[in-house]
């Protein structure tokens, strides 16, 4: 086992160094970010101090050199846009995006899980077929535009909620709904799927045949086993909904790290795009890593296999 | 005369005294545009872009104009743009200069302090320029011999040489030089420390900042100017426009900033709502590249002319901009200094066509791109290419992001049309100098008798005949016909239905409100 985790812990920090340096060379890829801190006919004497200010001047192994030395600190820099140290706007916008991604998990597991089970129970009648309108809708419709359907219809027209921004639960609804709108869907087919299986199961019939209350075998017998890969999914999206959520929290102006990470985007904002995908490529690394070794603990089998 | 009647008299004097010194107190209050009332209500905006920190501290104001929506809140400069004054005196009492254009100076308002009562001393200004590091230091400093503080109420800028263009750099959004913080304060708290909670002498203090989220400010009611008639001011980061629409349509905020194309319509169509477009120094023009090529088709001037003729300035300020842009006929913006304004482009297709014909191309010619950025490269830049298609000169659309765009433009590695912009700050020979004179950032190709008039400026410190080269030069760039202006656009903003002044508009060529003292929301 001991030997199973240190082999996990040394690809994930395998993955971690090659994340780095492509998000280090692809950033550079974009062009000189000084284009975007001026207007354009600013005089090459500014533009050569602002490239020497952000050390953009130096070869870039040298620039490498002082990221990963820095990085090695702790130190993810100083935003080119902000001028403010990195991991200070980053922990800054964390606690946002958490919470959005909870409130989006949160809907979209009361929303999926019972029309998935539902779904399931009722297979090939009417709920059946509109569970799967229902995931084909979840699955298609862009994020923005189920955003900017809510604010027309529940800013807008009925005055319900306001437009955008954070510090309310009112503000969170429609942004949760729209981030959740995706993985309800997801979860909702997963959730059917699972059921079925569940349900053509031996003890499932062994249940029935027994006698057993229908909702006594659904709610204890088969609901319970079909959670576990539901769950398993909804973890890792968790953390993929703190990732996914640049387009929602733009329409929203949700204050989190996704619309971070466009404004970084936009500016050519290097540190800002850099620690942004470090960090987030660090949470599904540091994810997987732990339901890997969460399966390699509950199944012996895995943590033996070549 | 009796007793009751010198009482009478008496009586009448001291109604007159009383009068006179009721009318020139308020004449003074009226001069100063003073107000007596206590700040009250909240004014709110949608601002399209992040507010950064950065734009606390005038030290480090970049070469663009998005700081001073800021800066005209928090801080003030010894000069900056005023309704109806491209540079006042703020800080400064006046200015002078020496007859051989070395000495710059200044005298200080008396009594005028900062939000945490110091007094804004000459030491102040001194610290000020001192610790400035924003666009145009490098050239600023090295220019400068020397800052002296006279007294408590002067202080001297010496330059090494005269230069003609140092108020441009240092009395306008070229530059944050001249906008004061206060020495002390900065030195007990440090750079970083005064990002997170600044301290100026504008009409706003500091509140509160989320970063991404919004700035908070409160009226300062001790502002030399005036007392701001607004209490608080909440500037509201919304990045997607139809959101800022929907904010505004809701009374979540007054002012929503940048709204463009069919949302811009809709906001005229809103009862309540109105439009309010601003103006900066920001204008759009094509370049051919291939000009200078003896075997090209653009080295005519007849079928650049022709170009300038093909396109319909005034429809694509109708259909892009609601008829709320400039149009262009000079490459220089109209609200610049030293701005010679050339005889209009009249659209005119078969005047167009004539030309081409009698440049020997009848049917036209491939002109290849039209290369421009994603944004106005598409915007204005599509139905510009569509205008020259009409007449024969077949150019391929080509947006690039805008980043590569203006990379491969300064490194003169694009052919074909450019699709050119500017917003820069500063006045018509900084704009020159870039694009127009030899050795310019995106000069691709300059004339011989441009360039010396160029050089002939530089050092001329008398106004007048300054102009006049300056204006000769335009004069031959629109005779040489050496660009195709198209258009200066509107920055177009929604305004709420609870604004009485929402200052848009009022200080010229800046695209935000201000001066915020002058804001006032409308009463219930």
């Amino acid at each position: 086992m001991k030997r199973y985790i240190v082999k996990r812990v040394g690809f994930a920090a395998i993955s971690l160094v090659l994340l780095s340096v492509t998000i280090f060379l692809l950033v550079r890829l974009t062009g000189d970010p000084t284009v975007l801190l001026v207007e354009p006919g600013a005089s090459q004497a500014d533009m050569e101090a602002i490239r020497k200010q952000f050390g953009l001047d130096r070869p870039l192994w040298v620039q490498y050199g002082h990221f990963v030395s820095s990085l090695v600190r702790g130190d993810l820099g100083h935003s080119f846009y902000y001028r403010t140290p990195v991991l200070e706007l980053y922990l800054s916008r964390l606690p946002s995006s958490l919470l959005l991604a909870s409130a989006a998990m949160a809907f979209s597991l009361v929303i999926g899980i019972p029309t998935g089970i539902i779904a399931a129970v009722r297979v090939n009648q009417w709920w059946d077929s509109a569970g799967k309108v229902f995931a084909l809708l979840g699955l298609s419709l862009p994020s923005f535009w189920v955003g900017l359907l809510l604010i027309l219809f529940f800013s807008v027209y009925l005055g319900w909620l306001p437009s955008s921004g954070s510090g309310t639960a009112a503000h969170l609804l429609m942004p949760a709904f729209a981030l959740g709108w995706y993985f309800a869907a997801a979860h909702m087919r997963l959730t059917r799927s699972s059921m079925l299986d569940v349900l053509g199961s031996e003890y499932v019939k062994l249940a029935r045949l027994k006698g057993l209350p229908e909702a006594l075998v659904i709610g204890k017998h088969a609901f319970k086993n079909a959670l576990i890969p539901v769950l398993t999914l909804a973890g890792i999206n968790l953390v993929i909904m703190v990732n996914v959520a640049v387009v929602v929290e733009t329409v929203f102006a949700w204050p989190g790290i996704g619309r971070l990470l466009y404004e970084g985007i936009a500016f050519r904002d290097f540190p800002v795009v850099q620690a942004t995908v470090i960090l987030n490529g660090a949470m599904v690394v540091v994810v997987s890593l732990l339901v890997d070794i969460l399966y390699a603990v509950i199944d012996p089998r895995i943590r033996f296999a070549r | 005369m009796t007793r009751s009647g010198r009482r009478d008299v008496l009586r009448v004097c001291s109604l007159l005294l009383a009068l006179v010194v009721v009318a020139a107190v308020a004449s003074r209050a009226d001069a100063q545009g003073g107000r007596s009332e206590a700040p009250a209500g909240q004014m709110t905006w949608a601002v399209h872009f992040s507010l950064a920190p950065t734009f606390f501290d005038p030290a480090e104001t970049p070469g663009i104009i998005t700081p001073f929506l800021v800066l005209y809140a928090l801080h003030d400069g010894l000069v900056k743009p005023m309704p109806g004054k491209p540079q006042a005196g703020s800080l400064a009492e006046s200015w002078s200069v020496s007859a051989d254009g070395l000495v710059y100076e200044f005298v200080l308002r008396p009594g005028v302090k900062f939000h945490n009562g110091d007094p804004v001393t000459t030491e102040d200004v001194k610290f000020s320029f001192d610790r400035y590091k924003g666009a145009g230091a490098t050239i600023m400093k090295a220019r400068m011999a020397a800052v002296e503080v006279v007294d408590q109420q002067r202080i001297r800028f010496r330059l090494k040489q005269p230069w003609a263009d140092f108020m441009t750099f240092f009395g306008t959004p070229a530059t944050g030089a001249a906008w004061i913080v206060p020495k002390k304060y900065v030195e007990q708290v440090g750079d970083e420390g005064f990002k997170k909670a600044p301290v100026g002498a504008g009409p706003y203090r500091f509140v509160a900042f989320k970063p991404g989220v919004e700035l908070i400010l409160e009226a300062h009611e001790d502002y030399w100017r005036k007392t701001p008639a607004v209490k608080t001011l909440v500037l509201r980061h919304i990045p997607d426009e139809s959101t800022r629409l929907a904010a505004l349509k809701r009374g979540e905020v007054d002012v929503a900033y940048s709204i463009t194309g069919p949302l811009a319509e809709e906001v005229k169509r809103s009862p309540g709502l109105a439009l309010a477009p601003t103006y900066f120094t920001f204008t759009t023009w094509l370049v051919s590249t291939d000009k200078w090529d003896s075997k090209s088709p653009w080295h005519d001037r007849r079928v650049r002319r022709a170009a300038n003729l093909a396109i319909d300035r005034a429809g694509i300020n109708n259909a892009v901009y609601l008829g709320l842009s400039k149009l262009a006929h000079s490459f220089i913006p109209q609200g610049m200094e030293y701005f010679w304004a050339p005889p209009p482009y009249l659209f005119d297709a078969k005047a167009a066509k004539r030309l081409l014909v009698e440049a020997g191309y009848p049917n036209g010619f491939d002109a290849g791109d039209l290369t421009g950025d994603t944004i106005y490269g598409v915007a204005i830049g599509e139905p510009v290419a569509n205008y020259l298609q009409q007449v024969g000169i077949r150019v391929r659309l080509r947006p690039m992001e805008r980043v590569a765009f203006f990379k491969e433009y300064g490194e003169k590695k694009l052919s074909g049309v450019i699709f050119s912009g500017s917003g820069a700050p500063g006045n018509a020979p900084t704009r020159l100098e870039q694009y127009a004179v030899t050795g310019g950032r995106y000069t691709y190709g300059a004339y011989p008798d441009v360039d010396g008039l160029f050089t002939e400026q530089v050092n001329e410190m008398n106004p007048r005949v300054r102009q006049q080269i300056l204006h000769k030069m335009q004069q031959l760039i629109h005779e040489k016909v050496m660009f195709g202006p198209v258009i200066e656009p509107a920055f177009l903003n929604g305004v709420g239905p609870r604004l009485e002044v929402h200052g848009l508009g009022l200080v010229a060529n800046h695209a935000y409100s201000a001066p915020y003292e002058d804001l006032r929301l409308r009463k219930p």
